[in-house]
């Protein structure tokens, strides 16, 4: 548009340039000539920056086309270097035909057949520079343009004289001066020089699709195909004179209107050794037409026509040739997780979108897992159960304040706002439970996680829910957990061996846990406060429930504490005070867990048994779908149940079976690059929609994916009486509506049969059954499940 | 349903009724009338292809009507369509004799029903029952959890799952509202779906429950509505809102809710309420371990035969899944069932295959019995071991035709069974 300032140009002065034309491309003015002798220094500076090499020339032309503008001409020059000027000229013309881009075309070359308010603004840049590049010798032709009616230039308030319009248009037979003048045409979209485009993205996909289905392109093709590309939107009533016309003259034209780099113009024969190669359209278009294909505008009509019936976009697209290349040189590791995709995947095209953006770093896990190992602190995830009420989450808040995890100015903050609601003892139990509504009944919903470290391990804590409605979260923490901390009040152990105490020692016992830690809380309140003996007395209740459950006596430790008052929880009472007892006899809460912390019982014993482990295939219960962060839109929780991963790995959910790729992980809340079995971690996924993700879902390797069933045999503990009935079934955080369809035969503690298909299943009998499902649920052999009916659990057990 | 006419001998049971389905329901009771080789007369329309003397042809749709008869049913119960395909029995001038239809049987239309071996004790209890113009009780019941909601429709003999609402509730973190604004969507969700469903202008008791506070949140949340909304009919709704505690968000939890005392309470009465209490009796029984209690096709009929379901207790609890067998033999034998118990002075409850109820006596084969005295060792068929092994497949039949989908009763659907062990 800065061309505009020069319509005042009177006519001779237009006509004088155009004859000029013939010995130099371009005349300048005295001051254009001072502006290059400032600027061109400037910009070769800049280029040998680079390492580049231009011509004078082209620098002027640079700058005269950017209208002084040191940094973009330097830009343009740069990008004409660029060891691919031929991709990117395709590039452009490879775009998808979208209505937008047609009509961005049509603007940009000025086509316009109707529109006479676009004559006239074409006009006004049309003669700001038109004297600069004129040819006489077109003259004949463009008087046949002229008296075409359907180009309404001899109407326009233009100041050049209509035969003026077409001045520089070189018509079918372009002269030999004039041959590479041309070539400008293909810049007639300046602005995507940079290929960066919206578009871009759909051809490039498209051009995967096409290169899948094995059409090969040459470059020939792609060049040829170009040429229909300018002149294609055409209204069929047009004249055909303009047709062929308009492309050069369009393309001419819109290089007033913006600033553009300079046409690789005529200019360049000067230096042929400077000039970088035509573009595929230029050779074409400069290529001399034998005389017998004359009359010429015909014959250039017929070409078109003859394009034009191609499909100019089948073969694949410059760009997606160009990432089918990079992928395949630079992405030998994930190769062949793709190829096996691929296997799996029956839609070839869609295998290409599934592949991970992030590349895997393709580490040796269990390598990696294994030296690390000497250098690590022992960790252990425990759940912390108990009767609503206990003192859980206030025993826990307390751990944390205690150990530093938290911070005192944290609970005096919920002290503060406690107190305002008149739940003054309740701040402790505020760091674990942090939703509004828990807050203001004092009840845990759902299982709150919180880390922390101590000089000698690291720990997660899974502050479970009491309250019996709540006991589905209960069991999907619990199953998180490698070990358990069993809360008793001390005062109110009655209402916790009916309640949930009880049902919470089955269920820890039902997801595998093998050690226990019993804090009896709230010693302080009892009467008198920290009487031995009531610990004692509630030692000697508490030990037999265990010992039924099923948990061997070595397993067992008990702990006199108070979560409220921070006794015997991290610190040892004083000497002094009547828990004084204490310190002779019993560990504090926290040396008892990291004494309890299980030699991970699952990595257990020899490297090598660890190291199987480790090589299983990757198996990860969702706990959570989240929105992590703005990075991360998409975020799961869970344990690793078996195996690794690792970022860059492709997994799958099941049941929906969709693929996602591991953009990043996170395990304690610090990025990692892999997580192995055992730990807690966060996945943040991409390629995948929130749809298909749900808590209780199971993450697994794409190569290995879970079956998804709806019915399984279980092999059950019997806690209250069974018919084949509908009961609520459990795998972890998984919780879904089944029922019993058979009972198929009870069976003694070795897995003899005692009696095929009883009629109904008695408490404490051990008994296989077959469970269905409504929907298709991802099942592993040897989960752990629990059976509830009712609001009760009713039978526990495995997969078989 | 309307009875318009019947002549039924009440002796051998041959005769034919016409009647008029007015409701929804009585497309139910219908499908549960309907039996295959019956006669079933009823207004059609039907394409009829003519060819004229020149050979072209044209297309008619002709309303007329046919009488067929019955081989196979289809009811959807969602959309309350019933679908009988048989054969034509009586000739018109569009229609050849043993040419195929389906009629598809319409609410405010008569229809016309000769059964083919006779109206039998069954039918006729059905018949009575579906030609009741009691006042019909109607209840909607929300039965949820944080992320599930599932919409239901308990008429007095079905549970219609009207829409299930799932959504994926991020759990609870430290510095993140997440949780609470998704749960308000939820709600808000459960609540547009339940307003499509529910007829303000006339509304239904609607009952709510979950466990924990869920169902109380959504009662605050329906309240907050119609006081913020211009919506009128919805202050009307609220008095008829109960909340109620229930197990779990899963639809079979619907049970423990009806037969709670907060709901028996209101709706005591009801025809499903009473169903609930009985399984419910039913079940407590053989817990206890107490062998009164039997349950399964060949332990109940030995039960009856040993006249174990007679005066003083006795009761026979049978599925109408039963009677709706393509077989007709198998039907036969249940109606005999029925027949006996009658005989000796017990009760017979026929629970709908609709209801939970219904759907918790199919699991254990479609039939129990309670007996006026304990009967040791019914079970001991291990001779008959094929027939039994028989029996089960018909029973884990059974739980695959309905234990899918909740309501699509009547279209099997294959479900494949993954054997997993």
């Amino acid at each position: 548009m800065q061309r505009v300032k020069n319509v005042d140009y009177d006519e001779d002065e237009l006509y004088d340039d155009d004859d000029e034309y013939g010995e130099e491309a371009e005349t300048y003015s005295q001051e254009d000539r001072g502006n290059f002798a400032a600027l061109t220094p400037v910009v070769r500076a800049e280029l040998e920056e680079v390492g580049l090499q231009a011509s004078d020339k082209e620098i002027q032309d640079a700058l005269w086309n950017y209208y002084w503008d040191v940094a973009k001409a330097v830009t343009y020059l740069k990008n004409n270097r660029t060891p691919k000027p031929q991709q990117q000229t395709l590039k452009k013309q490879e775009r998808p035909k979208s209505k937008f881009d047609e009509a961005a075309e049509r603007s940009a070359k000025g086509l316009g057949e109707s529109g006479l308010s676009f004559r006239i603004l074409s006009c006004l840049a049309w003669c700001g520079r038109c004297w600069s590049v004129q040819d006489e010798e077109v003259g004949h032709v463009v008087k046949i343009i002229v008296e075409s009616p359907s180009d309404g230039s001899e109407g326009t308030p233009c100041m050049l004289p209509p035969r003026d319009w077409f001045r520089d248009v070189p018509w079918t037979l372009p002269p030999e001066t004039q041959g590479h003048l041309v070539p400008a045409a293909p810049v007639y979209r300046p602005r995507l020089l940079g290929g960066s485009s919206k578009l871009a993205k759909p051809t490039e996909e498209r051009g995967k699709k096409l290169a899948t289905a094995g059409v090969e392109e040459s470059s020939a093709d792609g060049a040829s195909s170009s040429l229909d590309h300018p002149t294609k939107p055409k209204e069929p009533k047009e004249n055909e004179a303009p047709l062929t016309v308009g492309e050069p003259r369009n393309s001419q034209r819109s290089e007033k209107r913006e600033p553009k780099p300079p046409p690789s113009s005529g200019l360049e024969e000067e230096k042929p050794d400077l000039r970088a190669q035509p573009t595929a359209f230029a050779r074409t278009l400069s290529a001399r037409p034998t005389p017998d294909t004359l009359p010429a505008a015909m014959s250039f009509l017929n070409l078109l026509a003859s394009e034009r019936s191609e499909d100019p976009f089948k073969g694949p697209s410059p760009d997606g040739t160009v990432t089918k290349a990079q992928n395949r040189s630079k992405g030998m590791t994930k190769r062949p997780l793709a190829n096996k995709t691929q296997a799996l995947k029956l839609d070839p095209t869609s295998t290409q979108a599934t592949q991970p953006k992030v590349r895997s770093k393709g580490l040796d896990v269990p390598r990696l897992w294994a030296e690390e190992r000497a250098r690590r602190k022992p960790s252990a995830a425990f759940v912390v159960i108990g009767h609503v009420d206990h003192g859980k989450s206030t025993l826990m808040g307390r751990l944390l304040l205690d150990v530093g995890a938290v911070s005192q100015r944290d609970i005096d903050k919920y002290q503060k706002q406690a107190s305002e609601m008149g739940k003054a003892s309740f701040a402790l139990a505020w760091v674990m439970d942090t939703s509004a509504e828990e807050r203001e009944r004092g009840v845990t919903f759902d299982f709150a996680q919180h880390h922390f470290s101590t000089p000698k391990a690291d720990f997660t804590i899974l502050d479970a829910p009491g309250h019996r409605d709540f006991v589905p979260n209960m069991i999907g923490g619990a199953s998180m957990a490698d070990m358990a901390v069993l809360v008793v009040d001390a005062n109110q152990l009655d209402s916790g061996m009916k309640g949930q105490t009880r049902e919470h020692i089955l269920l820890a016992k039902a997801v595998g846990l093998k050690k226990v830690v019993v804090a009896i809380n709230k010693l302080d309140a009892a009467t008198p406060p920290w009487s031995q003996q009531l610990f004692e007395s509630v030692q000697t209740d508490i030990k037999p429930l265990l010992a039924t459950s099923g948990f061997a006596d070595e397993d067992i430790k008990f702990i006199p504490c108070s979560g409220l008052a921070g006794t015997n929880v991290v610190n040892p009472p004083k000497p002094s005070s009547p828990a004084a007892w204490i310190p002779k006899s019993h560990f504090t809460l926290l040396q008892a867990l990291e004494r309890s912390i299980p030699t991970p019982a699952k990595l257990t014993t020899t490297a090598a048994a660890a190291h199987e482990l480790l090589k299983q295939p990757l198996r990860m219960q969702i706990i959570d779908v989240f929105r992590g962060s703005i990075t991360n839109p998409l975020s799961i929780a869970g344990r690793i149940a078996s195996g690794t991963v690792q970022i860059g790995d492709l997994v799958m959910i099941q049941p929906s079976g969709e693929k996602a790729a591991v953009k990043a992980l996170d395990v304690s809340d610090e990025p990692r690059d892999y997580a192995v079995v055992g730990q807690i971690c966060t996945l943040h996924l991409s390629d995948i929609e929130a749809q298909h993700l749900r808590s209780g879902d199971v993450v697994c390797a794409s190569q290995h994916p879970v079956r998804v069933a709806k019915s399984c045999t279980v092999l059950i503990e019997v806690l209250e009486a069974l018919l084949p009935q509908p009961v609520d079934v459990h795998f972890g955080r998984l919780h879904v509506p089944g029922r019993i369809s058979q009972l198929v035969e009870t069976v003694d503690g070795k897995g003899e049969q005692l009696k095929r298909r009883p009629k109904v299943l008695k408490a404490g009998q051990r008994a296989r059954v077959r469970v269905g499902f409504e929907e298709g649920v991802p099942l592993v052999v040897g989960e752990r499940v629990v059976l509830r009916s009712a609001g009760v659990t009713a039978a526990y057990g495995r997969m078989e | 349903m309307r009875l318009i006419k019947q002549n039924i001998e009440r002796k051998t049971g041959e005769g034919s009724a016409v009647l008029l389905p007015e409701e929804p329901e009585d497309l139910w009771h219908a499908y549960n009338l309907i039996r295959p080789n019956d006669l079933l007369r009823a207004s059609a329309i039907r394409k009829v292809i003519s060819e004229s003397g020149s050979g072209s042809r044209s297309n008619e749709r002709v309303h007329t009507t046919l009488t067929i008869r019955v081989t196979k049913l289809d009811f959807d119960p969602q959309a309350a369509q019933l679908h009988v395909s048989g054969r034509v029995a009586e000739e018109n001038k569009h229609v050849k004799l043993g040419s195929f239809h389906t009629l598809d049987l319409e609410l405010q239309r008569n229809f016309t029903l000769e059964k083919a071996e006779g109206w039998d004790s069954v039918a006729l209890d059905t018949l009575k029952e579906a030609v009741n113009q009691d006042a019909k009780v109607q209840l909607w019941a929300v039965i949820m959890k944080e992320g599930l909601a599932n919409i239901c429709l308990v008429t007095d003999h079905q549970t219609i799952l009207r829409q299930k609402i799932e959504s994926n509730l991020p759990r609870k973190r430290a510095g993140s509202t997440e949780h609470e604004k998704q749960m308000q969507k939820f709600f808000q969700t459960t609540f547009d779906s339940l307003l499509r469903q529910l007829d303000l202008a006339n509304p239904k008791p609607l009952l709510l429950a979950s466990p924990a506070y869920t169902a109380t949140h959504f009662q605050s949340f329906i309240k907050a509505q119609a006081a913020s909304g211009t919506n009128k009919g919805l202050r009307e709704l609220l008095p008829k809102i109960t909340v109620a505690q229930s197990a779990s968000g899963h639809l079979h939890s619907l049970n423990e809710v009806l037969s709670s005392p907060a709901v028996t309470a209101k709706l005591s009465d009801t025809k499903f309420a009473r169903e609930t209490q009985l399984v419910d009796h039913f079940f407590t029984l053989i817990r206890k371990a107490d062998n009164r209690a039997w349950y399964g096709p060949r332990e109940s009929e030995k039960a009856v035969e040993q006249g174990a379901v007679g005066k003083g207790g006795g009761v026979l609890l049978i599925s109408n899944g039963l009677f709706r067998s393509q077989e007709i033999e198998v039907r036969k034998r249940w109606v005999k069932l029925v027949d006996e118990v009658k005989e000796q002075g017990g009760e017979v409850r026929v629970l709908s295959s609709m209801h939970e109820s219904g759907r918790r006596l199919e699991s254990l084969g479609g039939v129990a019995v309670i007996c006026t005295w304990p009967i040791e060792d019914l079970d001991d068929g291990e001779v008959e071991e094929e027939d039994e092994v028989h029996e089960n497949g018909e029973v884990d039949e059974a739980w695959h035709e309905n234990g899918d989908g909740h309501g699509i009763e009547g279209r099997v659907e294959h479900v494949e069974d993954i054997d997993f062990a």
